[in-house]
């Protein structure tokens, strides 16, 4: 609380409180406020990336890849071409379709991407999938996960997080780092992160040139799916309600996406690739 | 096109109307209007294209737009299996087949406790494709990129 307040208020605050008198350590809340400061700076590209393969390691320790080279190839070159229409089109993007049968998608820093199995095969078409990746994608893009590490009570990983800490040869503060950016999978972004998500990817899949209607029709698939169904749970418990999400939508979209439509082709893969191969 | 190939499982997915709403004939705004529904309408969703899905109601069928409707809660009528059918709905292909094994692995526990797996991210990372071959995957399927700027937060524009 301590910290929060003096954030907001700035340092020529704390300055206008150096009298005698006062009655907490001014350096040391100094010092603690300039960490936190730092904390909310960005942490450097590659160690973003070295980051996220870490956590990648660890949600892939949850639940292996699908061993299935064609459909993975397939997902990679569908995410890989939505990449190309964000504004960090040279990460390495990298896809993976995780075995599970839960229902869920899931991002890391730097740019990887894991889609469940269980929602691969619950897709329609090429526009959902290019819908999902693009929701992911745009946690990676507006670091959203960094964000919900480095909020809170995390502090202590947070000033660590500061790139000189990360690049040492030493890798606790990395392991530190991965550890807790691991646990934020298991609680979950912000609301307002994942209705960012939804309205940025749904402009990131339209540039790609798919129908912008692919991630809304997977979220009203989802909103019939029942709230008792165990293999939803995780997703349900971490995201916001499908109907406020659509609710959201709703308002934005309007009708100022009827004109896009995806090409036929993509229907005709997706079906070979996915519904007919899975 | 997304018809209901996959009958006989072919179930309807329940819905309801958020605001009142036209029937029109076909997925056009400009298409003829069947009927109005009102707000809080009951209809039946039969398939989806594009930002319009097909429905039978009482008041008419034909096609609606998506976003105004949701989805009617299935919650209390069906079980853990339930879902399974009304995943089906609209799907063609063998997508809607749920599989009896595989690896669950990703509750909150699993994620909590979860150990690096270092090979499985190398094979992720040979799984990864570059630009050029990207680039040609959505010319294979005639995908063109469109300009379109990100929207607002609020909506109004």
């Amino acid at each position: 609380m301590l910290i929060r307040a003096l954030l907001f208020s700035g340092i020529g605050l704390l300055s206008g409180c150096q009298q005698p008198g006062m009655d907490f350590d001014f350096d040391k809340a100094l010092s603690i406020a300039q960490k936190a400061r730092q904390a909310n700076q960005s942490i450097a590209e590659p160690e973003e990336i070295s980051m996220g393969s870490g956590i990648a390691a660890n949600l892939l320790g949850a639940s292996p890849l699908l061993a299935d080279d064609r459909v993975q190839q397939y997902v990679n070159q569908v995410g890989r071409w939505v990449s190309l229409h964000t504004e960090r089109p040279d990460l390495p993007w990298q896809f993976g379709i995780l075995a599970s049968t839960d229902v869920n998608a899931f991002a890391t820093p730097g740019g990887t991407i894991f889609i469940t199995r269980g929602l691969l095969q619950r897709l329609d078409n090429e526009s959902e999938l290019a819908g999902v990746l693009a929701h992911e994608m745009v946690h990676v893009l507006r670091k959203h996960h960094l964000a919900a590490l480095q909020k809170g009570a995390r502090l202590g990983i947070a000033s660590d997080l500061l790139g000189e800490a990360l690049k040492d040869e030493n890798n606790q503060v990395l392991e530190k780092a991965v550890k807790a950016g691991t646990e934020v999978y298991a609680r979950g972004l912000d609301k307002e992160d994942e209705f960012e998500a939804d309205r940025m990817g749904i402009v990131i899949a339209t540039r790609a040139g798919y129908d912008p209607f692919g991630l809304p029709a997977v979220l009203q698939m989802l909103e019939a799916g029942n709230a008792q169904d165990s293999s939803l749970a995780l997703m349900f418990k971490t995201h916001p309600a499908p109907r406020d999400r659509l609710g959201l939508l709703d308002k934005l979209m309007g009708n100022r996406f009827d004109d896009y439509t995806a090409p036929t082709q993509t229907d005709k893969r997706f079906n070979s690739e996915v519904s007919q191969h899975l | 096109m997304l018809a209901c190939l996959a009958a006989p499982a072919c179930a309807e997915q329940p819905a309801y109307t958020v605001r009142s709403t036209e029937i029109k004939q076909q997925p056009f705004s400009d298409a003829a209007t069947v009927a109005r529904l009102n707000e809080n309408a009951g209809v039946n969703i039969v398939t989806r294209r594009g930002g319009w899905v097909r429905i039978t109601s009482k008041a008419g069928n034909g096609w609606v737009r998506m976003l105004s409707l949701r989805g009617s809660s299935t919650a209390t009528r069906r079980g853990d299996s339930g879902l399974q059918s009304l995943f089906n709905v609209g799907r063609s292909g063998s997508s809607g087949i749920t599989v009896a094994t595989g690896v669950r692995g990703l509750s909150e526990e699993d994620l909590k406790n979860a150990q690096p797996d270092t090979r499985e991210l190398e094979k992720l990372q040979n799984y990864a494709v570059n630009k050029a071959r990207a680039e040609r995957f959505a010319r294979d399927a005639k995908l063109k990129p469109r300009k379109l700027d990100y929207l607002p937060p609020g909506g109004n524009s």
